[in-house]
């Protein structure tokens, strides 16, 4: 790749990455623009997903090769696209019906196994080897079993939460609670090492080998939302007077 | 002469064995009995199971002379072509260690017994293709090999290790059809859930302000359970929205749920009584990439200020995103998903979030349809058994571990074991 290429792709990524953050400052047309194309790039990249991987490998090439049973599949899918013509939309109902059912059929034994299962064997297996356990590891594995009772009796439609039933849906909210609140801080640590990676990438970009690219267009955003709010702030007292 | 040849002959002899491995096993090594290959039952038909003695080899737990191995050879050819399939040390791999539940593997004493996953040496083989088998017991330089057996597999049609999941599905759709009757016959009582009670509020809001109401279902697929509880909300919601003359949004990340929505809201419409309000252009296709999606999203958001927005379904990244924007626009926001690691984000940036298992109630809870109360009462009675299950079944275990009930124990895990 040239070094024109390279400067060129440095400005791009920088620009478009300023152009997303500057939606922090208030919407405008920086941020639209980088919208727009991000749609659009988002969108020609999952067609030609679609067409590399799917298209070709699964339709196209087993029919060259006289694997005549892949276009039964393939009719049921098109099916789909019917919804686009009023008259015959309902052949769509078909290829609908086919998803519904095999999702179903493919959802329910594996729910069962691991939703139900394997979360009753998950929380009774360690008091298996109670002779084994330590007296911390015991109250560990009854402090699991009871959290699970009571998160599970707070999702318990079919009575009201009142009186003594009330405070064991409480406890099961503060183990919830405790659970999110560990999900929100592992989360959160994930999305500033996201951010790290991006300022890692502006500070990359702003070095002489690609020309100063954050520095300039940060200062051009800056100078655009400053003359932007002084032509904005006189039209706004020439419509008061 | 004749007396050195006399004392020559047996020293021959004597070495000529000697240096047969044969003899020099079963000098050493009792030999390898009971030896069978079988067709692995409940699989689909690459795995095959051999078994031999553990009694005569010496095998026994206490018995295990250090050292001892047994390779398990395979091939698709009588005669030759073996490939080593195990190796493993005298006492382990027993029936007792076969990975099935009592009601489906009888186990066998002392008896080895071993799992030998055809696929990973062959391919391409059908149902009733003939395999070879053999094993050698080692223990240092001496060896023993056991007599060539042969067996074919065949894929089974039921699964008798999943009875208990059969037998558990069985019973759910029992209650289902009984609540179904009772649902139809009285009603059936759910208690209240305050997040889907603000939902009138919110929309009752956005008609006073004269300002959509952006309703997001999220990236699920069709298959997901969110999105279709999701779909059932819209539908309520888009029929409160009809009657108040209001307008709502939905924009899309899936075509087909796209499809499915635009039939909810059109019903909907029409249940109100107001088919000339239904729009197409109420339901969007956005895109299929998650950031864009939101990125779209999080622009409309802000352009039009809705008065609400509602977040149900599936959510991954994109939920602080979306819910973020919602805030800073002012509008009342109302989320619900059973993706419990978003779950905060919603807390920390809605105004109400239903939490897993709400989600899928709320349908119920708005529109009281029978089948839809159905549906959670068997959600319910499953919860009420896992309840009860973890409550005896952890005294139980504790009990049977404390005094040495193996077997009691083994057959409590097998019941609710996933296999």
């Amino acid at each position: 790749m040239s070094e024109t290429w390279i400067i060129i792709g440095g400005w791009l990524a920088a620009g478009l990455t300023i152009f997303l953050f500057s939606f922090l400052y208030k919407d405008n047309p920086f941020f639209k623009i980088a919208e727009h194309l991000y749609l659009g790039a988002g969108m020609g990249w999952l067609f030609q997903v679609s067409v590399t991987n799917v298209w070709i490998p699964k339709i196209w090439e087993p029919v060259s090769k006289g694997e005549l049973l892949v276009i039964i599949p393939s009719i049921m899918g098109l099916s789909l696209l019917t919804q686009f013509i009023p008259k015959i939309s309902w052949i769509s109902r078909y290829g609908f019906t086919f998803m519904m059912g095999y999702g179903s059929g493919l959802a329910i034994p594996a729910g069962l196994s691991t939703d139900f299962m394997s979360q009753i064997e998950g929380t009774i297996k360690p008091f298996s080897l109670l002779a084994s356990m330590s007296p911390f590891a015991i109250f560990n594995s009854a402090l699991i079993a009871f959290g699970a009772i009571c998160v599970l009796f707070y999702f318990f439609f079919s009575v009201e939460h009142k009186g003594h039933l009330k405070k064991v849906s409480n406890v099961g909210i503060y183990f919830l609670m405790i659970y999110f609140g560990a999900a929100f801080g592992n989360t959160v640590m994930a999305r500033f090492s996201l951010l790290y990676g991006r300022f890692d990438d502006l500070y990359t970009f702003s070095g002489a080998k690609y020309l100063y690219a954050t520095q300039f267009i940060l200062t051009g955003m800056v100078i655009y939302f400053l003359v932007y709010a002084l032509f904005a702030g006189r039209s706004k007292n020439a419509i008061k007077a | 002469m004749p007396n050195n040849t006399f004392r020559f002959i047996p020293f021959l002899f004597a070495s000529v064995l000697a240096a047969s491995p044969v003899f020099a096993a079963k000098s050493t090594l009792p030999p390898i009995t009971g030896f069978t290959a079988g067709d692995m039952p409940y699989d689909s038909g690459s795995i095959a199971l051999l078994a031999w003695d553990a009694d005569a080899g010496g095998d026994t737990a206490a018995a295990v002379s250090p050292g001892t191995l047994y390779r398990v050879f395979v091939s698709s050819l009588e005669t030759g072509g073996w490939i080593k399939a195990a190796e493993f040390p005298a006492g382990e791999k027993m029936s007792k260690n076969i990975e099935l539940p009592f009601w489906a593997w009888k186990v066998q004493g002392n008896t080895h017994a071993l799992k030998v996953e055809l696929n990973n040496y062959f391919s391409g083989f059908k149902d009733g293709t003939v395999f070879y088998f053999k094993i050698a017991k080692v223990k240092g330089a001496a060896a023993i090999e056991s007599e060539v057996v042969s067996s074919v597999t065949v894929s089974n049609w039921f699964r008798l290790d999943r009875l208990n999941n059969l037998i558990l599905l069985i019973i759910l759709i029992i209650v289902f059809f009984w609540a179904v009757f009772h649902a139809r016959r009285k009603g059936l009582f759910i208690r209240r859930i305050a997040g889907l009670d603000a939902i009138d509020e919110a929309i009752g809001r956005a008609t006073e302000m004269g300002k959509p109401i952006f309703y997001v279902p999220g990236i699920g697929s069709m298959s997901s359970i969110s999105t279709i509880a999701s779909a059932f909300i819209l539908g309520e919601v888009s029929k409160k929205v009809a009657q108040y003359d209001s307008q709502i949004k939905v924009p899309h990340y899936d075509p087909i749920v796209m499809t499915v929505c635009k039939e909810v809201v059109k019903q909907s419409y029409m249940e109100a009584g107001r088919p000339d309000s239904y729009r197409e252009d109420i339901n969007q296709f956005v895109s299929a990439d998650q950031f864009s999606y939101a990125a779209s999203v999080d622009g409309m958001i802000s352009r039009e200020k809705p008065a609400a927005c509602f977040y149900m379904g599936y959510f991954m990244a994109e939920s602080l995103l979306l819910a973020e924007v919602g805030a800073t626009s002012g509008a009342i926001q109302i989320a619900g998903t059973d993706v419990e690691h978003q779950l905060p984000f919603f807390f920390t940036a809605c105004d109400y979030t239903l939490i897993g298992e709400e989600l899928y109630a709320a349908g119920a809870y708005l529109s009281k349809e029978p089948m839809l109360l159905s549906a959670l009462k068997v959600q319910d009675f499953g919860k009420l058994v896992v309840m009860v299950s973890v409550f005896f079944s952890m005294i139980l275990v504790a009990l049977g571990a404390r005094f040495g009930w193996e077997g009691f124990v083994r057959g409590i895990l097998h019941l609710f074991r996933n296999y």
